[in-house]
C-alpha cells in the first residue's frame, strides 16, 4: 500500500465544501457565515503552523526539542483546565495544581507505554512521541478541568450540608466525599463511552490516519487499542488528582469550608 | 466555676465592615446565655466562630481548657453541636441523619436510642422512616437537634431556634434547652423572641457594632 499526497491545488479544491456550508448557512438565516469564515482560516493557520513546527522538530530530532512541544503541551493543558472555573479559587491558583495533574497523569501512562508497549527506535522518536503525548495530555486536561469544575461547583451549592457535615465531626476528606466521587465519575464517563462504542458508531481518528496513510489495518486497530487504554487511565489518574487537589483548596488549614467571591465566567 | 467555652477578643471583619469587635465571652458549665441584636450585627457570625466553622481574625478560643487551635478542628467540632436556623438534612431518612455524627467518627448507633432521641427532640418516633425531603422547617430543626445530641455535645450554639416553630412547640423545644443545661452543657442562643428570652432566662447580651453588652445577672435554669 502507497501513501496518496495532496497537492496545495487539490486542497483548495475542498474549500468547496466549506462554501457549501456557507451557502446553507446564508440560505437558512443561520447567520453563522461569519463564524465559518473565520474558522476556515483559523484551522488552516493553526494547522499550517503546526505543520511547521513539526516539520522542523522531525528535521532536527533531538530529546530537546521533542519534549520541548510536550512540556508546551502540558502547560497549554494546565492553562486551558483552570480557566472558566466558577467559585473556585481563581485561574492563577488552579493553573499550577491543573498543570501538575497533567504532567504526573501524563508521565504515568506515556512512559510505561514507550517503554514496554510502542517501543521508538530511539526513545525520543518525534512522530511517535508528540502525536501520542498529544493525544493523551489533551484528555489528562479534559479530566481536570471537568472535575475542578464538577467539585468547586457542587461543593458550593451545597456548602450548606458540607459545613453540617463538619460540624458532626466529619473530616474535609467526609465533607464533599460524595462530590469528589460524582466529579471523578463524569471525568470518566465519556472516555469509557468512546470504549464501548469504538468501531461501531465511528473509526477513531488515529486508526483511520493510519489506515489511510497506508498501514495494515490489524497493526493500526492494535495502537488504536493500546491509545484507548492510555486515554482511560489518563482520565482516572488525571481525574484522582484533580479531586484531590479540589480538596485540599476548598478547605482552610483549620479545615474549614473557603468561600470563594463568585468570578463571572465568561 | 470554670469556663467551658471560652472566647478572648474575638474579631472579624467583612471586606470593610467590622462584624465582630473584640469579643469577650464565657460560657460556663450548665448556664443559658442569650444573644439579641440588630440583623447583620454579626451574631451568626459569632455563632460560626465559636462552633469552628469560621476562623476569627483575632482572637483566642478555649474548649474545656484547651486552646481550641492546638485541638484537631473535627474532633473540636465534634464536642460544640451549632444548630443554624435553617439546618442542612442529608439524603435519607430521619434515622440516616441521626446516626451521622456517630458513623463519621467510626461508630454504629443503634435505632433504639435514636429513636429515644427523636422522640427527646419533641417528634412522634415514626418519624424515624421519615424521608428528610418530606419533613416540615420546624421538623427539620428537631430532627437537628435529635442528630447533635447523638454525639453528646458539650457545648450548644444556638441560632433562632424557635423562628419556624409554633407557640407550642417552641415551648417543647426551649424546654429540652432547659434540660440540657441542667445536665450541665452551657447553651448559648441567638434569639429576639420574646417568649424564648423570657422563658429561657440566664445571661442576656446584646451584639451591637461588633461588641457583646449589656449583661444581665447569669442565672443556672432551676
Amino acid at each position: 500500500m502507497s501513501y496518496v499526497s495532496v497537492s496545495l491545488p487539490q486542497l483548495l479544491l475542498s474549500l468547496g465544501l466549506m462554501a457549501l456550508a456557507i451557502a446553507i448557512s446564508a440560505r437558512n438565516h443561520l447567520a453563522l457565515e461569519k463564524d465559518l469564515a473565520v474558522g476556515t482560516v483559523r484551522a488552516a493557520v493553526q494547522l499550517f503552523a503546526v505543520g511547521l513546527v513539526l516539520t522542523f522538530v522531525f528535521q532536527n530530532e533531538h530529546p530537546a526539542t521533542v519534549f520541548g512541544v510536550i512540556a508546551v503541551m502540558v502547560v497549554v493543558g494546565g492553562w486551558t483546565a483552570a480557566r472558566r472555573i466558577a467559585h473556585g479559587p481563581g485561574t492563577g491558583v488552579l493553573f499550577r495544581y491543573a498543570t501538575l495533574a497533567v504532567f504526573v497523569s501524563g508521565v504515568v501512562v506515556l512512559v510505561p507505554v514507550f517503554t514496554f508497549v510502542i517501543r521508538p527506535p530511539r526513545w525520543y522518536e518525534a512522530r511517535l512521541l508528540i502525536p501520542i503525548s498529544g493525544m493523551i495530555l489533551s484528555n489528562a486536561m479534559n479530566g481536570v478541568a471537568l472535575v475542578f469544575e464538577r467539585v468547586f461547583a457542587s461543593v458550593h451549592d451545597d456548602a450548606a450540608a458540607v459545613e453540617q457535615l463538619l460540624s458532626l465531626g466529619a473530616t474535609p476528606k467526609q465533607a464533599v466525599d460524595r462530590h469528589l466521587r460524582a466529579a471523578m465519575n463524569a471525568a470518566l464517563r465519556p472516555t469509557i463511552n468512546g470504549l464501548l462504542t469504538v468501531g461501531l458508531v465511528a473509526l477513531p481518528g488515529m486508526m483511520t490516519g493510519q489506515i489511510v496513510s497506508g498501514t495494515a489495518p490489524d497493526q493500526a486497530v492494535r495502537y488504536q487499542l493500546v491509545i484507548m487504554y492510555q486515554l482511560v487511565a489518563v482520565a482516572a489518574v488525571a481525574g484522582a488528582l484533580a479531586a484531590r487537589f479540589a480538596r485540599r483548596l476548598s478547605f482552610t488549614d483549620r479545615e474549614q469550608l473557603r468561600t470563594f467571591a463568585d468570578r463571572r465566567v465568561g | 466555676m470554670p469556663a467551658l467555652l471560652e472566647a478572648r477578643g474575638l474579631r472579624k471583619a467583612y471586606q470593610d465592615r467590622v462584624l465582630l469587635d473584640g469579643v469577650d465571652l464565657r460560657l460556663e458549665a450548665g448556664t443559658i446565655t442569650t444573644i439579641s441584636g440588630p440583623s447583620g450585627g454579626g451574631k451568626t457570625t459569632l455563632l460560626r466562630i465559636l462552633g469552628q466553622l469560621s476562623e476569627p481574625d483575632a482572637g483566642q478560643m478555649i474548649l474545656d481548657g484547651a486552646n481550641v487551635g492546638a485541638l484537631v478542628p473535627h474532633e473540636a467540632r465534634r464536642r460544640i453541636a451549632l444548630i443554624a436556623q435553617s439546618p442542612a438534612m442529608f439524603p435519607g431518612t430521619v434515622l440516616d441523619n441521626v446516626r451521622t455524627g456517630p458513623r463519621l467518627a467510626g461508630r454504629d448507633f443503634p435505632e433504639s436510642t435514636a429513636r429515644e432521641l427523636i422522640v427527646r427532640a419533641g417528634l412522634d418516633a415514626q418519624f424515624l422512616g421519615q424521608d428528610t425531603r418530606e419533613l416540615s422547617g420546624g421538623e427539620k430543626l428537631r430532627v437537628a437537634l435529635a442528630r447533635a445530641m447523638a454525639l453528646r455535645p458539650e457545648v450548644w450554639l444556638l441560632d433562632e431556634p424557635t423562628a419556624a416553630l409554633d407557640p407550642e412547640r417552641a415551648d417543647t423545644l426551649l424546654r429540652l434547652l432547659l434540660e440540657l443545661a441542667r445536665e450541665g452543657a452551657p447553651i448559648l442562643v441567638v434569639t429576639h423572641d420574646a417568649r424564648a428570652l423570657a422563658l429561657l432566662g440566664g445571661r442576656h447580651l446584646e451584639l451591637a457594632s461588633g461588641r457583646l453588652g449589656d449583661e444581665v445577672a447569669a442565672r443556672k435554669p432551676a
